[in-house]
C-alpha cells in the first residue's frame, strides 16, 4: 500500500462500521486487492487511500470489537459516507448497528450518506455464491479456492458465523431479510431527523454483498463514491475560497464602491 | 520479520551518575544540543556534555563528561525538566512547584521584582513548541494544577512567569500537550482537544486514565500521539480527526515518540518500533527497567532508573537494503517513499529509482513479472541491466557494464533458475514481451542497438513469429552480432531480411538462393522462390537483377519472368530498357515470349519490333507444333488462335515479312488471308478463303473484319468483291463445288443484303437463278428501296413545310404588308403595276422587277454609294 505513505491529502472519507466479524476488513480487501484472504480481527482501525478519478478517497476500516468502540466517533468525524455493515446470517449484528454503532455517526458530516450492507450473502443467496469476480488476478482465484477454509472451519473464530447449510436444523443465528435492512434504513433517517422523501431511497442504499465471492462489492463502493462526489466538490471549493483572494473580484467590488460614492 | 531500524547506544552509565549509591534513581531528563540534564529522586540536577564519537568502523558511541550537579534543596524527586535555551533557563518541576534554574550554573533564579518566578500546586506542565506568539525571549507553557479543573497558560521569561490564560476543563486533566492554540488533554475518562483562545473543544475518545497512564505527545504540527484503549497508539489532529491508522502497542506503554517514519514506544521490558507508514511492528529491543522515553530535536533518549541511552536510527538506506535483502519489497518501497520529505529531492530520486530497480529484480527473481515490470518502469531501469542477465544476448560491441553496487544477487539467468529450464523459459518469454514493449519508448534511448539485437536473438532462439516483423520494420539490430546467431538457429530467411535492411541485398539473395536450392535448411517460407522473384522485380539495383534473373528464369521461366513483367513503372534509373531485356531473354525462349506478350498485349507498347517479334515467335511455335508428329491438335489450335488474333488485331508488325515466312505454307491459309487483308489485297485473301479453304463463313467474317473501320462504300465494295468471287468461281468450277459457291453466294446475299447495291447485284446474277432462292434478299432490297423512297418523300415534304413556315415567319416579322395595286406607281419608273410580282426596296417600297434589274445593271454599286453619300 504505497499510497498510504505518500500521505496524499484525502478529499473525502468513507467509514466502515459494524460489529466484529461481519466482514468489514474482508470487504475492503476484496475491493482494493480483489481477493478474499484470511483476516485477523482489526485492532483500532486501518485505512486505505483510493484514487477515484482525480480524487483521493480514504476508506476507514474500523474495529468492531467492543474494546475499540470508543474510537468510532473520532473515525466518523467528518465522514462523507458511512457503511453500516452487518452479517446476513446474524440477526444480532444488525441489532448491534442500531444499538451501538448508529450513535457513533453523530460526528459525521451533516450531509453524510448511509449505506446498510448485509455481508456474507454467499451463505444465503445462490446468486452471490456463484458470482465470479471478473477482475480477479488469475493466481488469486485459486488462492481463495484452495486456501479458504470451508465455512465450518470458521468455528475456530471467536464468534463463528454459522453456515445454515452446514448446520442444518441448529441455526444459531437468525438470518436477516432484506426488508429488515430497509426498515433499519428508515429508522436511520428518522434518527437523523431526515425526511424520507428528500433523502436517498432505501433501495439505493441497502446492499447485500459477499466479500468472499466479490458479489456486489464493486457496486457498493462505486455507488457510494458517485454519491459523495458532490461532497468532494464542495470541500474543494471551500478549501479554495478561504485562503485565496480573488483580485478580480476585489477590484470589481472597489470599483462599484467608488462609483456609488461618486453619485 | 523485523527491520533493524535503530540501535541502542549507551550514553550515561550508572557509575558515572551515582557511583555506588544504590538508592538514587533517574526521574527525568532533558537534552539540549550536547547538553544533557538529569533530575534524580534525591533532588539533584546533573549536567553532562554528550559527544558523538564515530569509530573507524563507522560505529557510533558517546563520550560523556560530567560538568556539574546541584542540589535543589527540596528533598523531593525532580519530576520534570525542560530547557528554555533562548532564556538560558531550565524549567523545573519539583515538589509541585515550577521554578527556573540557570542552565549553566544550575542556580535557582530568584523572583524578579515585578512578579514571581514560581508556580505552585503543579502536577504537570508542557512547553509549546509551536507558539502562536512569536516572541523568541519567552516560552509558552501549559500547566495542570492539582486542585482545579483548569489548564493555565503561562509565559516564561528569563526571571519570571506570567499567567496569560486559564481555561476550565470538564474533568480533572492529568496530561497535556500544546501546539498553537490547541491543548491536547488527557482527562480522567477521555482525551480532548481544547482551543484555549476560543474555548472550543472536541472530544477525541474515551480512555480510563485511572487504569492506564495516558500519553499525550505532540508529534508535529497540530498532530498528537495518544495512548488508546487496547494498547493502541492513536493519532489525532487538532480538528479531532485521525489521519493515520493506529499502531498496536502493548497495554503498558510508558512513553512514546515519533522518529519518522517510526513510532517508538517503551514499556516495562521492551522498546517497540512501529512504522507509521504501514502500522507494522518493525523492531523490538529488549530494555529492562525502562522508565523514560523522550525525543529531543529528533534524538530519542531512553532512561532506566540508573542509566541513559540514545536510540540511534540506522541510515535509511541501510534499513531499506536490509528489507530488500530479506525480499520485503513492499516494505522497502513504503519506507523509501515515506522518507521522501526527509531527504533532498535529487537525492531522493536517485535512491527511489535504485530501490525500485532492486525491488523489480527481486520480483523478477520470484517470477512475478507483472510487478517487476512495473517497478522497472517506475525506476527507469536501464534495460541492459536486465538483458545482461541473459547470457550472450548483449552484443559483443555493447559498452554496457552492470551498475555497481549490483542491483541484484544473480550472476545470470542460469544462476537464477538453478537449472530449472521451465523457469529459464518463462524469464525469456518475459524479456521478449518486455523488450517488445520498451523498444519504441524512451527507455531504449541510447541503447536501441542492444535492445533490438537482444530481441532478435530471443526471437530467433524461441522461434518467435515476431522475428520477421522486427526485421521488416525499423530496427537497430547489429549485423555482426546477429549473423552467427541467426545462422545458428537456421533463420536464413530472417538473416536475408537483415542483410537487406543493412543494404546488402546481394548477400541476402545469395543466402536465399542457397535455401531454395536446398543447400541450407530454413522452412520459414515455403514460397521463398516467389519471394526472391518479388524481391528482384522491386529491386532498384539493376546489376543484381541481371545477376540473379538467370537463376530465377532457369528455376521457373513463367514465374521468373515476373522480374521483368511485374516491375513497377518508374521514371528513375531503375527502369529497365525492354530492348535490353529482350536481348537478355534470348536464351530463355519461354520467358521471352511471355515478356513480349506482356509488352504487346498488356502494356500495349506501340513498337513494330515487338509486334513483329511476337508474331514471329507465335508463328515459329505454330510451325514447330505442326512439324511434330504426331501433332498435338489441341495445342496447335491454341497456338494458331493466338497467332491469328495477333495478326488480326495488331497493325504494327511487318506484314510482308511474315507473309514471306509462310508464303509456301499451305497449312496456314487463314493466317495468310489475314495478312493479305492487312495489305488490302482483298482479292487474294478472298481467293484463298473461298477457293483454297472453301471456308465461306471465314470469307464473310473477313469482309466484316477488313471493313470494320472503313465507310460503307468500302464495305459494299468488299462484299461485292466476295460475291464476284463466288459467282466467278461458280462459272469456272464444275461439279459439286460449283453448287457450293452458288449456295454461298445466295447465303451471302440473303444474310448481308443490306450492304449490297441491289441493282448491281441483279445485273451480276445469272439469268437462271430462281426468285424463290433470292426471296429474302429481294424482299429486303425492295423494302429497303421503298423505304428509302418514302423516307425521302417525307423528308421533302417536311423541308417544304419548314420552308413555308419560315416564309410565314418572315412576313410576320415585317408586320406591315406591302400593298401593291394598279393604282400605285413604281418608284423607279413611275408606271403602275400590272402584275403581283414586285421587288420591295428597303423600307417596303414596291418597284418593278425589271426596273430594279435595270438599275442594278446601270449603276454599279460603288457609284450608287458615292451618289447617295453626296445626296446627304
Ligand atoms: N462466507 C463468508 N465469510 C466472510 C465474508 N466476509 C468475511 N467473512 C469471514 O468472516 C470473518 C470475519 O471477517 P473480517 O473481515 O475480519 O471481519 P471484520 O468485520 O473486519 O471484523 P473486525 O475487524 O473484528 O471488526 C472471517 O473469517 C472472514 O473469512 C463473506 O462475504 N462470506
Ligand atoms: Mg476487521
Amino acid at each position: 500500500m504505497p499510497e498510504v505513505s505518500k500521505m496524499k491529502k484525502p478529499d473525502v472519507k468513507v467509514v466502515l462500521l459494524g460489529d466484529m466479524n461481519v466482514g468489514k476488513t474482508s470487504l475492503l480487501h476484496r475491493y482494493t486487492e480483489r481477493k478474499f484472504k484470511d483476516t485477523i480481527s482489526t485492532v483500532g482501525g486501518a485505512f486505505f487511500l483510493k484514487q477515484w478519478g482525480p480524487y483521493n478517497i480514504s476508506i476507514w476500516d474500523t474495529a468492531g470489537r467492543e474494546q475499540f468502540h470508543g474510537l468510532g466517533s473520532m473515525y466518523c468525524r467528518g465522514a462523507a459516507a458511512v457503511i453500516l455493515t452487518y452479517d446476513v446470517t446474524n440477526w444480532q449484528s444488525l441489532a448491534e448497528l442500531e444499538e451501538r454503532f448508529l450513535s457513533l455517526t453523530d460526528t459525521a458530516n451533516h450531509d453524510c450518506i448511509y449505506a446498510v450492507v448485509g455481508n456474507k450473502a454467499d451463505l444465503t443467496d445462490p446468486n452471490a455464491q456463484l458470482y465470479q469476480d471478473s477482475n480477479v488476478a488469475p493466481e488469486d482465484q485459486t488462492e481463495c479456492e484452495e486456501e479458504r477454509p470451508e465455512p465450518q472451519v470458521l468455528s475456530a473464530c471467536p464468534t463463528p458465523p454459522a453456515s445454515p447449510a452446514s448446520l442444518s436444523g441448529s441455526v444459531l443465528h437468525k438470518q436477516v431479510a432484506p426488508e429488515d435492512a430497509v426498515a433499519f434504513y428508515g429508522r436511520i433517517l428518522r434518527y437523523k431527523g431526515l425526511d424520507e422523501k428528500s433523502s436517498l431511497p432505501a433501495e439505493k442504499m441497502c446492499f447485500e454483498t459477499s466479500a468472499k465471492t466479490g458479489y456486489n462489492v464493486d457496486t457498493l463502493f462505486e455507488a457510494l463514491f458517485d454519491l459523495v462526489l458532490p461532497s468532494i466538490l464542495r470541500k474543494r471549493n471551500e478549501n479554495q475560497e478561504s485562503p485565496t483572494v480573488d483580485l478580480e473580484e476585489c477590484r470589481g467590488a472597489s470599483n462599484k464602491r467608488a462609483r456609488s460614492s461618486c453619485c | 520479520m523485523s527491520v533493524k531500524a535503530f540501535e541502542l547506544v549507551p550514553a550515561v552509565e550508572r557509575d558515572l551518575l551515582m557511583g555506588d549509591k544504590a538508592r538514587i534513581n533517574i526521574e527525568c531528563i532533558e537534552c539540549c544540543g550536547k547538553h544533557l540534564y538529569m533530575g534524580t529522586n534525591d533532588c539533584f540536577i546533573h549536567h553532562f556534555l554528550l559527544d558523538e564519537v564515530t569509530s573507524s568502523k563507522g560505529k557510533l558511541s558517546y563520550s560523556v563528561q560530567k560538568l556539574l550537579h546541584k542540589y535543589l534543596g527540596l528533598k523531593k524527586p525532580v519530576a520534570e525538566l525542560r530547557a528554555a535555551s533562548a532564556l538560558e533557563r531550565l524549567i523545573v518541576l519539583c515538589d509541585g512547584i515550577v521554578f527556573l534554574v540557570d542552565m549553566v550554573t544550575l542556580e535557582t533564579v530568584p523572583s524578579a521584582a515585578g512578579g514571581g518566578a514560581k508556580i505552585r500546586g503543579v502536577t504537570a506542565f508542557c512547553i509549546n513548541e509551536n507558539p502562536v506568539n512569536g516572541d523568541p525571549f519567552c516560552v509558552e507553557m501549559g500547566v495542570l494544577s492539582s486542585k482545579r479543573r483548569t489548564v493555565q497558560i503561562y509565559m516564561v521569561y528569563e526571571d519570571r512567569v506570567q499567567l496569560v490564560k486559564e481555561v476550565t476543563t470538564p474533568e480533572q486533566p492529568c496530561a497535556v500537550s500544546l501546539d498553537g492554540y490547541f491543548l491536547c488533554l488527557a482527562l480522567a475518562t477521555q482525551y480532548m482537544i481544547l482551543n484555549y483562545n476560543t474555548g472550543a473543544s472536541q472530544d477525541l475518545f474515551p480512555y480510563n486514565s485511572e487504569e492506564r497512564r495516558p500519553i499525550v505527545k505532540r508529534i508535529g504540527r497540530e498532530e498528537f500521539l495518544l495512548a488508546g484503549p487496547g494498547g493502541l497508539g492513536m493519532f489525532a489532529n487538532a480538528e479531532g480527526v485521525s489521519q493515520r491508522a493506529p499502531v498496536n502497542w502493548s497495554e503498558s506503554v510508558i512513553g512514546a515518540a515519533v522518529c519518522f517514519p517510526y513510532v517508538v514506544a517503551l514499556d516495562e521490558s521492551f522498546i517497540t518500533i512501529h512504522s507509521m507508514l504501514d502500522q507494522q511492528l518493525k523492531q523490538t529491543l529488549s530494555f529492562r527497567d525502562g522508565h523514560i522515553l523522550q525525543d529531543f530535536e529528533g534524538k530519542v533518549i531512553l532512561a532506566s532508573t540508573k542509566a541513559v541511552y540514545v536510540l540511534v536510527p540506522l541510515p535509511l538506506e541501510r534499513q531499506i537494503q536490509d528489507l530488500l535483502a530479506s525480499h520485503r519489497v513492499e516494505e522497502a518501497l513504503i519506507l523509501t517513499e515515506g522518507a521522501q520529505r526527509n531527504i533532498p529531492k535529487d537525492k531522493f530520486q536517485i535512491l527511489h529509482k535504485r530501490i525500485l530497480q532492486q525491488a523489480g529484480f527481486i520480483q523478477f527473481g520470484q517470477l512475478q513479472f507483472q510487478e517487476a515490470k512495473e517497478h522497472f518502469r517506475k525506476g527507469q531501469l536501464d534495460v541492459r541491466e536486465l538483458i545482461s542477465l541473459y547470457p550472450l544476448l548483449l552484443p559483443a560491441s555493447s559498452s554496457f557494464t552492470r551498475c555497481h553496487p549490483p542491483l541484484h544477487e544473480f550472476a545470470d539467468l542460469n544462476h537464477l533458475a538453478q537449472g530449472d529450464q521451465e523457469k529459464v523459459l518463462r524469464c525469456k518469454k518475459f524479456l521478449i514481451s518486455y523488450l517488445g514493449e520498451v523498444r519504441s519508448t524512451e527507455v531504449a534511448n541510447g541503447c536501441r542497438e542492444d535492445v533490438d539485437t537482444a530481441l532478435l536473438k530471443l526471437y530467433a532462439e524461441q522461434d518467435h513469429d515476431s522475428l520477421l516483423d522486427l526485421l521488416a520494420s525499423d530496427n537497430a539490430c547489429l549485423l555482426a552480432d546477429s549473423v552467427p546467431w541467426l545462422e545458428k538457429y537456421q533463420k536464413y530467411f530472417a538473416l536475408g531480411l537483415l542483410y537487406h535492411y543493412n543494404g546488402q541485398d546481394s548477400a541476402a539473395l545469395q543466402l536465399w538462393i542457397r535455401v531454395v536450392d536446398g543447400e541450407l535448411q530454413d522452412s520459414t517460407r515455403s514460397d521463398l522462390y516467389e519471394y526472391i522473384v518479388d524481391f528482384l522485380y522491386s529491386c532498384s539495383n539493376l546489376d543484381l537483377v541481371w545477376k540473379y534473373a538467370d537463376w530465377a528464369l532457369q528455376k521457373n521461366p513463367t514465374i521468373g519472368v515476373h522480374i521483368f513483367t511485374k516491375r513497377p513503372a518508374s521514371k528513375d534509373q531503375s527502369q529497365l530498357n525492354p530492348d535490353d531485356v529482350i536481348t537478355y531473354l534470348g536464351k530463355h525462349s519461354q520467358a521471352l515470349l511471355l515478356y513480349l506478350e506482356h509488352l504487346v498485349l498488356e502494356r500495349r507498347t506501340q513498337k513494330e519490333k515487338f509486334h513483329t517479334h511476337l508474331a514471329v515467335l507465335y508463328l515459329e511455335r505454330v510451325l514447330s507444333l505442326m512439324s511434330k508428329k504426331p501433332t498435338d491438335e489441341e495445342q496447335l489450335t491454341r497456338a494458331r488462335e493466338r497467332l491469328q488474333a495477333l495478326l488480326r488485331e495488331s497493325n504494327l508488325y511487318r506484314v510482308q515479312f511474315l507473309l514471306g515466312k509462310m508464303e509456301n505454307c499451305e497449312e496456314l491459309l487463314l493466317e495468310r488471308a489475314t495478312l493479305h487483308g492487312k495489305l488490302e489485297e482483298h482479292d487474294k485473301a478472298l481467293h484463298i478463303l473461298v477457293h483454297k479453304l472453301r471456308d465461306f463463313p471465314s470469307a464473310e467474317a473477313f469482309c466484316t473484319w477488313a471493313s470494320c473501320s472503313q465507310d460503307s462504300a468500302y464495305r459494299q465494295q468488299l462484299f461485292h468483291l466476295l460475291l464476284g468471287v463466288y459467282l466467278d468461281g461458280n462459272q469456272t468450277a464444275t461439279g459439286g463445288g460449283a453448287g457450293d459457291l452458288e449456295m454461298a453466294a445466295v447465303d451471302l446475299l440473303n444474310r448481308h443484303g443490306e450492304v449490297f447495291d441491289a441493282v448491281r447485284v441483279l445485273r451480276m446474277l445469272p439469268e437462271g437463278w430462281s426468285l424463290q432462292l433470292l426471296r429474302p434478299f429481294l424482299g429486303r432490297a425492295i423494302r429497303a428501296s421503298m423505304h428509302a423512297c418514302r423516307t425521302s418523300q417525307i423528308a421533302l415534304g417536311l423541308s417544304h413545310s419548314e420552308n413555308l413556315q419560315l416564309l410565314h415567319d418572315r412576313l410576320k416579322e415585317r408586320k406591315k404588308p406591302i400593298f401593291v395595286s394598279e393604282k400605285k406607281g413604281c418608284h423607279l419608273c413611275h408606271n403602275t403595276f400590272s402584275e403581283p410580282d414586285v421587288v420591295s426596296l428597303p423600307g417596303g417600297v414596291p418597284v418593278h422587277t425589271h426596273c430594279v434589274a435595270q438599275r442594278v445593271r446601270d449603276s454599279p454599286t460603288k457609284r450608287q454609294l458615292t451618289n447617295s453619300s453626296n445626296h446627304t
